[in-house]
């Protein structure tokens, strides 16, 4: 078996699809199906759930007896661990903290994501960011952010 | 014009008054439009923003939080600091409708707010297009006896849906309800004839109405609207039919009485300017500057006749 | 000749001074926040909209119209330099654009894209000027069977948009369109897929989508391998466009026109397919179908000229019938209605004065554009050295006060990383975003239409093919499928031969 070609990618993609289908589909278990004439809201999301399974399927079968023509590489696991919480730290903490705050220190966790950047220009870029992004949406544009949030002992 | 001007004066001094005895406020405010901007509320809301500024002081600014119907801006105040700095202009959908209709409840339209000022109601209109034969709402409702009808509105579970619903109750006929996502695309297709009827704000099909693209059959207030005399009230043809759309501004509940007071009376006084009045009355909305004890009234009156019509429409969501 | 007098005296309306800096500011501000990164025309508006509600009404307009088109205008170059569409036009311009750029040709792919814009907005002005209210007509025609059709044959286009295998892309349309779902079902009111979060009562953000699936994808590609990987090529050689390349731009520019022109006429969703569409033909027409995908210049032309015509020509039901075609035209009638102007068919007649100073204007804010925009492409391409580590945090700040602006949703910005992972693994499968967006876009459109069609023909599904303009749709539709899928099934019935004999 293992000496048969396989496109390892096209393995993963299909069965990511199915998986994804599936999810939607016993996600749409609860919603009204309805008639044709008088479509439920589940009458849709089931018709291209299966549709999804069906394609995850065929690219999954596809996938065995061909090779592999590119490799996976690499994973950035370090920009994943880093890029992906910025947007999450900003949202939660805009409210609360502060615009002022909250992009301070979301500009200096996405800086993290690389190797290249050192603490110290970490910190002056993050500064920059924050002084330039206030001037020009807080004060410039007005929008209605606080600038520093009930958070803090202000 | 004399009085119009001593009446302006009073009102600016009353407002004056009211803010320099509580030393409220002494920053901005923030003005939450639970909808998307460029909508109705929105456009009420900024005008109404623009002129309390001037008589608060202190810039109003406005915010908009849309989604959900209304109900994500309307929860965020009801949980925002009750210091009269947050305020929401709150809507027949964000406190009649939507408490009504959804299982799961985000806020309590009473409980969880203070009112301030009912500031505007806005009539809604049952509108058809031109070709379609019937010229009046009770030639329109033999019609809809006889064959198949739908009519158009700008959503499931808005204002427009259920007076359609109320309209559908009180004269005993089945008409397909079409919902759309908001009032354009739904105008945009009575428009093209694809959907004989529709039941709109008044403000948004006004101009297709005088331009004869679309049919005033009726207004759903009470009494004609002033700025279409000629178009009579459905309540003319089906006694004690009535819905409009209104917008009132409310602060959260606990604010202290002198915020609520200050803000009161800087809405009052904005809605008594002239120019205020004109913009309203060209969006053919009513001026109704009410204390916030008669907006306490009014929702729980609201509430009290819509619950009906939801039921028996049986609209409901999660 | 009334058109004549009338547009001289839109010209003089525009032209006041006042009203010309007033477009200068527009274009002007509007280019500098559409530029940011996850920024595009409808985030900016909503930001800028408080600014113009002190103006004069036809200032007022014009300021935001130009506010429109210069932002839309800077989304494409973001979209260009770094991959990061703001808006579902400028998310074509990505997939040839980004790749232009990675070749350092960014300077002539932005070059092409501020030409063929300003030729396709210059046009189509006239077309909305000469044609407006036999067009809007035409497109009161289309009802819901009619949209339904235009729809199914946007998703057809859309597997020409992969340069891969059909098969993923088809995947990922159909992923797109379920994404789509997301949020309060119009017809009923029941909430799908939302995981009981209100927040997400509305639909997925549109931008939060984007910006995840390639702006996020796309910086997380770029760290992968950071020692051994130049992101960009720094030896950038031309900043404008050869001789050869400019006759090379003529055609897609021309087609690119006419196929925006025509779509962008129609309210509720026409203009998202025009740059779609317009590079579904280029790639057909194209004697390398191969380069698109890997910075075919046709691949930037046409859909770029597409998307700006289209944004001229929705103007017309929102001046002729008042009926706002996107969310940023809904903007704009908030702002007559709140300057005391009821939009509707008698704004022509009414306000003459406003009507055609607005359309003038537009011709005058694309003029502006192009050569504000000329000069300034050397320093975004300058822009392009700096380092990529200082750059990307600068991009995440960004977009994450875009994103956060429109709606005030923290949760936008939870999708945001969520489709950033989502959009990075896809990646790694080799499955390419731009269909997923694609049906993202038109998955509600395509469902909410087939749903009121059959609702209105009570339940009888012929209403497609007897409606003349839907059948018609349909069949072209049908012959566009033929078309990219017969050379795809002979090509890949050569390979299944040539492996069998190996």
């Amino acid at each position: 078996m293992s000496t048969k070609p396989k496109d390892g990618t096209d393995i993963a993609a299909g069965l990511l699809f199915m998986a994804i289908a599936a999810f939607f589909g016993w996600q749409g278990l609860g919603l009204e199906m309805g008639t044709s004439t008088r479509m439920g809201p589940g009458y849709f999301p089931m018709v291209l759930s299966g549709l999804l399974f069906l394609l995850g399927a065929v690219i999954l079968v596809r996938a065995f007896g061909r090779p592999d023509d590119e490799p996976f590489g690499r994973v950035a696991w370090r920009g994943i661990a880093f890029i992906l919480p910025a947007p999450i730290f900003f949202g939660l903490t805009v409210r609360g903290l502060g615009f002022v705050p909250a992009l301070f220190i979301t500009t200096l966790i996405a800086a993290q994501a690389s190797l290249r950047m050192r603490p110290l220009p970490a910190l002056i870029l993050a500064v920059v960011v924050t002084i330039l992004s206030t001037l020009i949406f807080s004060y410039g544009l007005g929008l209605p952010f606080r600038r520093f949030g009930p958070w803090l002992p202000l | 014009m004399i009085t119009r001007r001593i009446l302006l004066g009073t009102a600016l001094a009353l407002g004056l008054a009211g803010t320099a005895a509580a030393a409220f406020p002494d920053r901005s405010i923030t003005l939450v439009i639970p909808f998307a901007a460029g909508g109705s509320t929105d456009v009420v809301g900024r005008i109404v923003a623009e002129r309390m500024s001037k008589e608060l002081g202190q810039q109003v600014v406005v915010q908009n939080v849309g989604g959900a119907g209304g109900s994500l801006g309307a929860q965020q105040v009801a949980k925002a600091d009750p210091d009269g700095y947050t305020i929401l202009m709150g809507t027949v959908a964000t406190h009649a409708l939507n408490p009504l209709i959804l299982k799961q409840k985000p806020y309590d339209p009473v409980a969880d707010f203070a009112p301030v000022s009912l500031l505007v109601l806005v009539p809604n209109v049952l509108a058809v297009h031109p070709d379609v034969p019937a010229q009046t709402v009770q030639e329109l409702i033999d019609l809809a006896k006889k064959e198949p009808l739908a009519y158009a509105s700008s959503g499931n579970g808005t204002p427009l849906h259920l007076s359609g619903e109320l309209f559908k109750a009180m004269a005993g006929v089945q008409i397909d309800h079409i919902p759309y996502k908001g009032s354009g695309p739904a105008l945009t297709d009575v428009l093209g004839n694809q959907v004989p009827i529709i039941f709109d704000n008044l403000p948004s099909a006004s101009g297709h109405i005088s331009s004869g693209k679309l049919r005033a059959l009726g207004v759903t207030t009470a009494e004609r609207a002033p700025s279409f005399p000629d178009v009579p009230a459905i309540a003319e043809t089906l006694p004690g039919y009535e819905t409009y759309s209104w917008n009132a501004l409310f602060a959260p509940a606990g604010t202290p009485s002198d915020a609520i007071e200050a803000l009161a009376a800087a809405a009052q006084a904005t809605m008594a300017d002239p120019a205020v009045a004109e913009r309203m009355a060209e969006f053919s909305a009513t001026i109704v500057a009410s204390t916030p004890e008669e907006l306490a009234q009014h929702v729980k009156a609201e509430m009290a006749k819509w619950e009906p019509v939801v039921q028996d429409a049986n609209v409901s969501m999660d | 000749m009334d058109l004549l007098s009338n547009l001289a005296m839109g010209f003089g309306v525009a032209s006041s001074l006042a009203n010309l800096a007033f477009c200068l500011i527009g274009v002007l501000l509007g280019t500098l926040i559409g530029v940011l990164p996850g920024i595009g025309a409808t985030a900016t508006i909503a930001m800028l909209l408080p600014i113009t509600f002190q103006l004069e009404p036809v200032s007022s307009l014009i300021m935001l119209a130009g506010i429109y088109y210069g932002a839309q205008y800077g989304g494409s170059t973001t979209a260009i330099l770094i991959n990061m569409p703001g808006e579902s036009s400028s998310a074509v311009t990505a997939i040839d654009g980004y790749q232009m750029a990675r070749q350092g040709r960014a300077g002539t792919a932005l070059a092409v894209a501020a030409l063929g814009s300003f030729f396709a907005g210059s046009v189509a002005t006239f077309l909305v000027a000469i044609f407006a209210p036999p067009l809007t007509a035409i497109a009161l025609q289309f009802g819901a069977a009619e949209y339904f059709s235009l729809m199914v044959m946007g998703l057809v286009m859309s597997v020409a948009l992969a340069h891969g295998s059909v098969l993923k892309a088809l995947a990922m349309v159909v992923l797109g369109l379920l994404l789509g779902m997301v949020g309060t079902d119009v017809y009923t009111g029941a909430p799908r897929f939302t995981m009981g979060m209100t927040q997400f009562a509305d639909g997925l953000n549109f931008v939060a989508v984007a910006v995840g699936v390639f702006g996020i994808a796309e910086i997380l590609r770029n760290l992968e391998d950071e020692h051994d990987r130049q992101v960009m090529t720094k030896n950038i050689t031309r900043l404008f466009p050869s001789r050869e390349e400019f006759r090379q731009m003529i055609g897609p520019v021309l087609r690119g026109t006419g196929v925006g022109s025509v779509l962008g006429i129609l309210p509720g969703g026409g203009a998202i397919l025009a740059a779609f569409a317009s590079y579904t033909v280029e790639k057909k027409l194209s004697k390398h179908p191969e380069e698109f995908g890997k910075g075919a210049l046709a691949g930037v032309a046409g859909p770029e000229s597409a998307n700006n015509a289209g944004a001229q020509t929705s103007f017309i039901p929102l001046l002729t019938l008042g009926i706002p075609a996107n969310p940023v035209m809904a903007l704009m009638i908030g702002a007559m209605i709140i300057q005391g102007i009821v939009p509707g068919p008698n704004v022509v007649s009414e306000q003459p004065q406003l009507f055609w100073g607005i359309i003038a204007s537009m011709w005058i804010g694309n003029l502006m554009l192009v050569v504000l925009n000329l000069p300034l492409i050397g320093l975004w391409v300058k822009l392009l050295t700096v380092p990529y580590f200082v750059l990307f945090p600068i991009i995440m700040a960004m977009c994450s006060i875009g994103v956060y602006s429109v709606n005030s949703n923290p949760y936008d910005l939870f999708a945001v990383a969520f489709f950033g992972l989502l959009g990075y693994v896809m990646s790694k499968l080799r499955c390419e975003p731009a269909p997923l967006l694609l049906g993202f876009v038109l998955g509600p459109l395509l469902e909410e239409n087939l749903r009121r069609a059959m609702i209105l023909s009570r339940g009888d599904p012929t209403t497609f093919v007897t409606r003349p303009i839907s059948a018609g749709l349909l069949v072209l539709s049908l012959a566009i499928l033929v078309l990219v899928f017969l050379p795809q099934i002979r090509k890949r019935r050569d390979e299944v031969f040539t492996e069998s004999d190996a």
